[in-house]
């Protein structure tokens, strides 16, 4: 099964807007306690291990600052 | 003696010529009188120089399309009169503040509004230099022959490749439409122009940074350097500026024209160069004035005419020179007063007076009028 | 970073000026998958005018020009016309687009040059801080229409569709791999193609005209009220229940208008070598 290695979250551009979290289908998201470089309160994954590389999250974000890198399955990262 | 061959022709048919010769290969316009010859002259000629020619939708388009074409790397011009004029002028600041080369001709007719569609003027004066908002600078051409057409336009494109700004053609519809003698020269008789583009790499290249000449080049789209163009006071890097870059850019582009007017300040006299009475006027009304000349000096009266062929900038110090010696200037126009402000302004001298023969409604002042002017007002 | 967005923003203008949650800036992403999957960045030329969707192309790295508000379509054209293989898109709003740029819109889509027209409805003049728009719901309450808009929105599409483009779409954020499928399918497309993406403005439309500034109650109104229609004759039933058709409304092939200049261009210099001027 697919699954996520992490989910960056880029701090320089996150506002905060909780999309990710909103769109994602497997509670991967929290809010978090950290702020962005523009002082938004930033998502934080908790629940990576829920994450199905659907990358809606990805695709949803308007400030392009996530990304998910694909769980190694002993092949490449994606 | 300039090889080429002689052609009686139009005023904007030499507009249209000149333009060809010079390498534009774009015009937008809309169907205005007394510009509309230009706008056909376009339509029938581009085609055959694998041109483009549009007419289109309303002068506001022209214009932007006309700096789209600049920015796609065509040497582009569009045409109208005053009314389209003023819809442009948005267009005319736009051009200056994205810093690309075009020529706009500006027909002069009747104000103000739709004022009188046939009928000569020079109300517009103003306006080709003031008429967007804002600061910047432009350079403003005004020819009173079709030959002047005609030489003007090539120079316009030229000025316009050098500074990277609209130039205006500040025409009216007597020099629009009177047909007479124009030599063409032959291509290879004139000197063309072109903008400089940049000699590093896109990595290297920052957009809107110059060297001491203020002017940027310029790299056509779709050539290897992605440059974000706003319309916006920009960063050197075009990026919206904060306060500081505003006001460097604003100084920027309006000074890379007006420390370097003594390159291109082109005032003539016509007549006696020390005659204590001069005329001074623009465009059309520079014909009347020689006129005028003539048969005074017939009457053994000595006059000169200063004909002001690049009027903005104004060129105050080329002016000042022309006039030296005189005692008694009038300024000739086809407006309430405007070139008379200028004269006024560069001339500080209370001992001598700068009257105005102001005349407008469209009828051309005849030559007689002038020396009438004179007696009257002794 | 996104490694989409490492390849193709121009990194020394981020971060985006867009408030959180815009859909602006999930339209800058869904476009670049489709330019990334086209590979055409290097033939890309953008125009825009002046509103917050005018903003998206700037953050790309590609040729781009940002002229005056509501003029980006002329400016589009002249790009084109100076080399017609350029890829020419214009990123407008409900404002800049349909109100003073809305002529502009009906003369290129009546030329059929082959442009692609992407227009960023959030139903307000987003950027001045939240005046009516031309597409703006009846009833409203804007900065300019404190009691109430009294004027009928107007449906781009339609006047596209009316004034001769030959590809009409809408879509909307809330599914953005199928707005990148249509960016491509807009981009490919031969002739003046027009899409209409209805987007997000959580701090104004969210804020004054539905209720709330949170960006995930937005989408969710924009999932709500796009149904997606598979005919164009379901358009009516749609915008009968108050909701917003979206889909492919049109597409169909109709001569170029600068592959016609070139003919004509042909055409005329051959008469000319014949026997002179016409």
């Amino acid at each position: 099964m697919k699954g996520a290695e992490r989910i960056e979250i880029d701090r320089r551009y996150c506002k905060g807007c909780m999309l990710c979290q909103y769109v994602c289908k497997f509670e991967v998201f929290e809010p978090g306690q950290e702020r962005s470089a523009l002082d938004y309160l930033m998502p934080r994954p908790v629940k990576l291990e829920n994450c199905r590389f659907c990358r809606l999250c990805e695709s949803h974000c308007p400030d392009m600052a996530l990304f998910v890198v694909a769980r190694k399955k002993g092949g490449e990262k994606e | 003696m300039k090889k080429g061959r002689i052609k009686v022709m139009q005023g904007n048919e030499a507009c249209v010529e000149a333009a060809i010769l010079a390498g534009c290969r774009f015009f937008a316009g809309y169907p205005i009188t007394p510009a509309s010859e230009i706008l056909e002259g376009m339509a029938r000629r581009l085609p055959l120089v694998d041109g483009f020619c549009l007419q289109a939708e309303d002068e506001i388009a022209a214009i932007v399309a006309v700096v789209g074409a600049s920015w796609g790397g065509a040497k582009a011009m569009t045409a109208t009169s005053g009314p389209g004029f003023c819809l442009m002028q948005e267009g005319v600041g736009l051009a200056a503040s994205v810093e690309s080369p075009c020529v706009i001709v500006n027909v002069q007719r009747g104000g103000p509004a739709s004022g009188q569609s046939t009928s000569t003027a020079q109300g517009d004066l103003y306006q080709a230099r003031y008429g967007s908002n804002g600061d910047y600078s432009l350079i403003t051409l005004c020819p009173s022959t079709s030959q002047e057409m005609f030489d003007h336009t090539i120079r316009a494109f030229n000025l316009a490749e050098r500074f990277r700004i609209p130039v205006i053609i500040l025409s009216d519809e007597v020099v629009a439409h009177i047909r007479e003698k124009v030599t063409i020269p032959d291509p290879d008789q004139l000197e063309i122009v072109e903008r400089k583009k940049p000699t590093v790499p896109m990595e290297e290249f920052i957009p809107f940074q110059a060297g001491e000449d203020d002017v940027p080049p310029m790299p056509a789209f779709n050539t290897g350097y992605k440059i974000p163009v706003i319309s916006q006071a920009k960063s050197l890097s075009g990026n919206r500026g904060n306060a500081k870059e505003a006001e460097a850019f604003i100084h920027r582009i309006t000074r890379k024209v007006d420390a370097h007017i003594a390159e291109f300040a082109d005032v003539r006299t016509y007549g006696d160069e020390k005659a204590e009475t001069a005329f001074v006027s623009f465009g059309s009304v520079c014909r009347s004035a020689r006129s005028a000349v003539d048969m005074a000096r017939e009457k053994g009266l000595a006059l000169r005419s200063v004909e002001v062929k690049t009027i903005w900038p104004f060129p105050d110090d080329l002016l000042r020179s022309k006039l030296t010696g005189a005692k008694r200037m009038v300024v000739a126009e086809m407006n309430l007063g405007m070139l008379v402000n200028e004269v006024r302004r560069v001339i500080r001298r209370p001992d001598i007076p700068i009257e105005l023969f102001s005349k407008i409604g469209g009828i051309y002042p005849q030559p007689q009028e002038f020396l009438r002017f004179l007696e009257e007002k002794r | 970073m996104n490694p989409l967005g490492e390849k193709y923003l121009r990194k020394n203008f981020l971060p985006f000026l867009f408030c959180p949650g815009c859909g602006d800036g999930m339209i800058v992403q869904a476009f670049l998958e489709a330019v990334d999957d086209l590979g055409i960045i290097n033939d890309l030329a953008l125009a825009a005018g002046i509103g917050c969707s005018a903003w998206i192309p700037v953050y790309i790295h590609a040729d781009v020009l940002k002229v005056l508000h509501g003029r980006a379509i002329p400016a589009a054209i002249g790009l084109k016309a100076t080399r017609p293989s350029r890829k020419v898109v214009v990123f407008t709003g409900d404002g800049d687009g349909l109100a003073i740029g809305g002529n502009h819109l009906l003369h290129a889509a009546r030329r059929n040059i082959d442009i692609t027209v992407v227009m960023v409805n959030n139903q307000i003049y987003a950027m001045t801080g939240g005046q009516v728009a031309p597409s703006t719901p009846v009833g409203s309450r804007t900065q300019t229409t404190p009691y109430g808009n009294l004027e009928k929105p107007l449906d781009g599409c339609k006047v596209a569709i009316a004034a001769g483009a030959t590809m009409v779409s809408r879509w909307s954020t809330a599914y953005p791999k199928a707005l990148s499928r249509t960016f491509k399918k807009a981009m490919n497309h031969k002739g003046f193609s027009f899409v209409e993406v209805i987007s997000q403005c959580p701090v104004q439309t969210g804020r004054y005209i539905l209720g709330s500034g949170a960006p995930h109650f937005n989408l969710q109104w924009i999932k709500d009220h796009c149904v997606p229609v598979e005919d164009p004759s379901q358009i009516g039933e749609v915008e009968a229940q108050g909701k917003i058709p979206v889909g492919d409304f049109l597409q169909i092939e109709k001569p170029e208008f600068m592959e016609e200049v070139q003919r004509m261009n042909q055409k005329a210099k051959e008469a000319q070598s014949k026997g002179g001027e016409r």
